[in-house]
């Protein structure tokens, strides 16, 4: 019947939507479960592990705020692709607990959605894929433009920056940046 | 899916109805289970929830944009901090110690945190911050900028005072002063360390008193290529002024307000021989003479707004002033040396001159305008009169737009000379400021004739934020050219003056007033006529040494030529060589004979780190060796430089938990001089937190405009990350989907109600 095609082609048309966007998210936690085994094996055997065998990246570090409970799988380089299942390690910036500014960008909508509810003071905690663990204090926050960051990786200092899209919840894309910047607190904690 | 259009089956009309019950039951029960998945990722509430908690987390960049004087509850726009300056400066022979006392006064009911934006004199070397707050003196401690700006944060959290000096450029810098409760006082207080200018028989101290309002290139778009694949790798914009939050401050309009800012002024003048005349340019000073080698100078007014630089010159009584002095400090286990030495001026009936091709570029922006204008055209206009016949030249003025009057420079005949005087005569100061393109057409050299000599004299008041892409310029283009600054107006930009001129291999000259042009004007034309000193170099006899300049540059006439070193132990002599024209030349002086003299390590120091900055421009060492090099010598000598600040905490907590802290951002003077309008457009209606936006707005059109008209050169600025995209749109999906999924529901529902009625029909 003809005028049961709208509601049809509607309820198709959404499902097919809804559905899109649950992929977005189901693909991200899924990939969270896959890059948690292969750094886990990283770090046992000091080899890049990729955790899907087709992957063109793999994990580099973890990150976690104890407090908030949340946590997410870093992944080398920041390729549209990569940010789809996990933060991704920004090039050209510097590893964690090394000297310089570690740049790690994610989706405000999947693994960075724990950054609105990090406050100043709160402990950022990085495992390097060798293992090594360094705490990070976070400091304090900034918007930007993506072309503007201000950041210039080799500046002095242990310093580590947490990014994603600004406004934090906005649903559409924009030009802005939250980046919330954290200092080392001592290595090998 | 067919099966939805069986309500027409009239034989089965209940199972039909049961279908399509149990479908809409299936679609309802899918959606519910859906939305109940999605609402594991998308928790709506705290998004909207959070901007309470937001709020103060923004930086302080963000929130200083805007925030102004302050308003109270009623509305009424009331002076947030009242601030006076006192500066107290002591000339010691060679060198002077300025004591910078900034007192800040808070009239409201609240907390407030201030910032200041001030100048500082250029080559001025800032040691010591100390806060004074009751009859408690805080001093303090030179720490990695980050590293001071977070101690700083900090305590402004936990309310306790604090003061922070930072530096935005070498002339600029900024104090924040964060928990000065209501109706209190704090003190902030910081020292600099500052050679003595020498200009031929003049001795010469500088005290820039207010920022001029800065033009700042808007970013240019270089192309826009949004990928399809949704990466984000797309627009591509640089900033060419990636701090100008930071740079700008507010600025009264001197025609609706009374100027703001007293500051009194002190200098004791120990020049270490017998005065003669003693001159302040710009203000009314009294001057005691106490004996015939010191004089103190108080202003006659008592204090003056800080809207004009303080200029003061000092000649000996003598003919001549002595053409060579060394100086010399013990600090540490190092002496450190100073000299001073004026090279003979040359004869100037050995040779005739080599032609000369001088390219005038002339600025009249907007900040140009009142008395700057003037200045700069009777400038230029004097410059066009000592052309010789032989001689070529040309003229360019710009603003946010550019002429160059001839396409190649031109012979100096009297028709030519006739055309740029009507030229020049006819500027009038309006628009932007892009100084990029004008120093590249400048030192584009056409002619390219190895036997003329090649000058640039760049008439400007160097309002620009974009200082480090002219040095870039500079760097990159000079080829034979010599640059010769002249600062223009009553706060020119120093920093950019010395800096341009030290790349270009040329001098540098300011011209405050109009009664100064012709006596500096001439002066500097003697530079650009007369051979220079050349191929100087200095040895120590003795002792290892460490020379700063490392690059020593040519010296025109008149001017000294100084040199600071750090040696191991103090004998032997120094010897300085170099060539008058084409007579070889050399001097020779006594480490044992050198006078006590204070801060040279400070002045060292300084100038060691102008050293690094400049082999970063010029590309002779990476930034991160030359940030390695002048953290080194910062932290070593206790200095405010790019990268390391002053932080002062007082340990008790002041301002009570709870207690809200406001922010307030110091308004200046606009400069003696300067013309409102021209700088920021019509007269806006609320002052003062419309012009700052209003020249946001302007800088931005005019830098399209610009853009049109000229090819800028837009430079990446080296080190800065792109971030990538961080958005998907799953939950714009998500939502997208939730409202067609309740719209076909509805229509359901809808259709179901309507079908029995038309059957009925």
């Amino acid at each position: 019947m003809r005028r049961s095609i709208l509601p049809v082609a509607l309820a198709v048309l959404g499902l097919l939507l809804f559905g899109q966007g649950a992929y977005i998210h189901a693909k991200a936690l899924l990939a969270q479960i896959l890059l948690k085994r292969a750094f886990a094996e990283s770090i046992a055997t000091g080899q890049i592990v990729k955790p899907w065998p087709w992957a063109d990246t793999w994990p580099v570090a973890r990150i976690e705020v104890k407090r908030l409970n949340a946590g997410a799988i870093v992944l080398a380089g920041s390729s549209g692709q990569a940010l789809a299942f996990g933060p991704g390690h920004v090039e050209l910036t510097a590893d964690a607990g090394e000297r310089g500014v570690a740049v790690y960008s994610a989706h405000r909508d999947t693994h960075f959605r724990f950054l609105r509810d990090v406050k100043i003071g709160d402990e950022i905690d990085v495992t390097r894929s060798d293992g090594k663990l360094f705490r990070y204090r976070a400091d304090w926050s900034s918007v930007t433009r993506f072309d503007a960051s201000g950041i210039d990786p080799l500046a002095p200092g242990h310093e580590l920056v947490l990014s994603t899209c600004w406004p934090l919840d906005a649903v559409t894309s924009g030009p802005d940046r939250y980046l919330l910047h954290a200092t080392l607190i001592d290595p090998e904690s | 899916m067919n099966e939805y259009g069986v309500i027409d089956v009239d034989e089965h009309p209940s199972l039909t109805r049961l279908i399509r019950l149990g479908l809409f039951l299936l679609v309802q029960g899918v959606a519910v289970i859906l939305v109940g998945f999605a609402a594991l990722f998308v928790s709506f509430d705290p998004a909207w929830s959070a901007t309470s908690r937001q709020a103060n987390l923004l930086q302080p960049g963000e929130a200083r944009s805007g925030t102004l004087l302050l308003k109270d509850d009623d509305g009424n726009t009331q002076e947030a901090i009242r601030l006076g300056i006192d500066v107290d400066i002591t000339v010691s022979g060679p060198t002077l110690r300025a004591r910078v006392t900034q007192v800040f006064r808070n009239t409201t009911q609240h907390w407030v945190e201030a910032t200041y934006l001030y100048p500082m004199a250029t080559q001025g070397a800032v040691d010591s911050l100390k806060m004074v707050v009751g009859d408690r003196v805080i001093v303090g401690d030179i720490k990695e900028r980050q590293q001071a700006r977070v101690i700083y944060e900090q305590a402004r959290e936990r309310g306790q005072k604090a003061a922070l000096t930072e530096q935005e450029r070498p002339n600029m810098f900024t104090n924040s002063v964060a928990n000065i409760g209501p109706g209190e006082t704090v003190l902030v207080q910081i020292e600099y360390q500052e050679p003595v200018r020498q200009s031929g028989n003049e001795y010469s101290l500088r005290v820039p008193m207010v920022v001029g309002p800065r033009y700042n290139p808007a970013p240019i778009v270089q192309s826009v290529d949004l990928r399809a694949d949704g990466s984000g790798w797309g627009s591509s914009r640089t900033d060419p002024v990636p701090d100008r939050d930071r740079i700008t401050a507010p600025v009264l309009d001197p025609a609706k307000h009374a100027p703001v800012n007293p500051t009194s002024i002190t200098v004791r003048l120990q020049a270490g021989f017998p005065l003669g005349e003693v001159k302040s340019h710009h203000h009314a000073v009294k001057v005691d003479s106490p004996d015939h080698a010191s004089r103190t100078i108080t202003l006659a007014d008592g204090t003056v707004p800080a809207d004009r630089d303080f200029e003061l010159t000092w000649k000996p009584a003598a003919e001549k002033a002595p053409s060579v002095g060394l100086f010399r400090e013990h600090v540490g286990d190092a002496d450190y040396l100073l000299a001073f030495v004026t090279p003979p001026a040359a004869e100037r009936t050995e040779q005739k001159p080599l032609p000369r091709e001088v390219v005038f570029v002339i600025d009249n922006s907007g900040s140009m305008g009142g008395t700057s204008i003037v200045q700069a055209k009777a400038s230029l206009l004097y410059g066009l009169s000592r052309l010789q016949p032989a001689d070529r030249f040309n003229v360019i003025r710009f603003d946010h737009s550019m002429d160059v009057l001839f396409p190649s420079s031109v012979p100096a005949d009297a028709r030519n000379l006739a055309t740029a005087n009507a030229f020049v005569g006819a500027l009038q100061a309006n628009g932007g400021t892009e100084m990029v393109p004008a120093m590249r057409a400048a030192l584009t050299d056409t002619l390219n004739e190895p036997d003329t000599v090649r000058q640039v004299v760049f008439l400007t008041d160097g309002a620009i934020g974009n200082e480090q892409q002219l040095f870039d310029t500079i760097a990159a283009m000079r080829g034979r050219s010599r640059i010769f600054m002249v600062g223009i107006g009553s706060a020119p930009n120093t920093y950019l003056m010395t800096r341009a001129a030290e790349l270009g291999r040329g001098a540098f000259t300011h011209i405050g007033s109009v009664d100064q042009v012709e006596e500096h004007m001439r002066s500097l034309f003697a530079k650009l006529e007369n051979p220079a000193v050349t191929g100087i170099s200095a040895k120590f006899s003795d002792t290892a040494a460490d020379v700063t300049p490392t690059m020593i540059p040519d010296i025109y006439r008149d001017e000294p030529l100084v040199l600071a070193a750090r040696i191991d132990k103090l004998s032997g002599s120094l010897e300085i060589k170099g060539r008058v024209g084409d007579q070889p030349w050399s001097v020779k002086l006594p480490l044992q004979n050198a006078a006590e003299g204070k801060g040279l390590s400070k002045l060292w120091a300084r100038r060691k780190i102008d050293d690094a900055e400049i082999a970063r421009t010029i590309r002779q060492v990476s930034p991160d060796e030359a940030d390695k090099t002048i953290l080194a010598l910062a932290l070593g000598h206790q200095l405010v430089t790019r990268l390391t600040s002053l932080v002062a905490v007082d340990k008790t907590p002041s301002r009570p938990a709870g207690e809200p802290l406001k922010l307030s951002q110091l308004p200046l003077n606009l400069p003696a001089g300067w013309d409102f309008e021209k700088v920021f457009g019509e007269r806006p209606l609320q002052v003062p937190s419309q012009p700052k936006e209003r020249r946001a707005d302007a800088s931005d059109t005019r830098g399209q405009l610009t853009a049109k008209r000229v090819v800028v050169p837009a430079t990446q600025k080296p080190g800065t990350i792109r971030l990538p995209k961080t958005a998907t749109d799953a939950e714009l999906r998500m939502i997208a989907g939730s409202i067609l999924l309740m719209l076909s529901l509805f229509f359901f529902v809808f259709n179901r109600r309507r079908a029995p009625v038309r059957r009925a029909g």
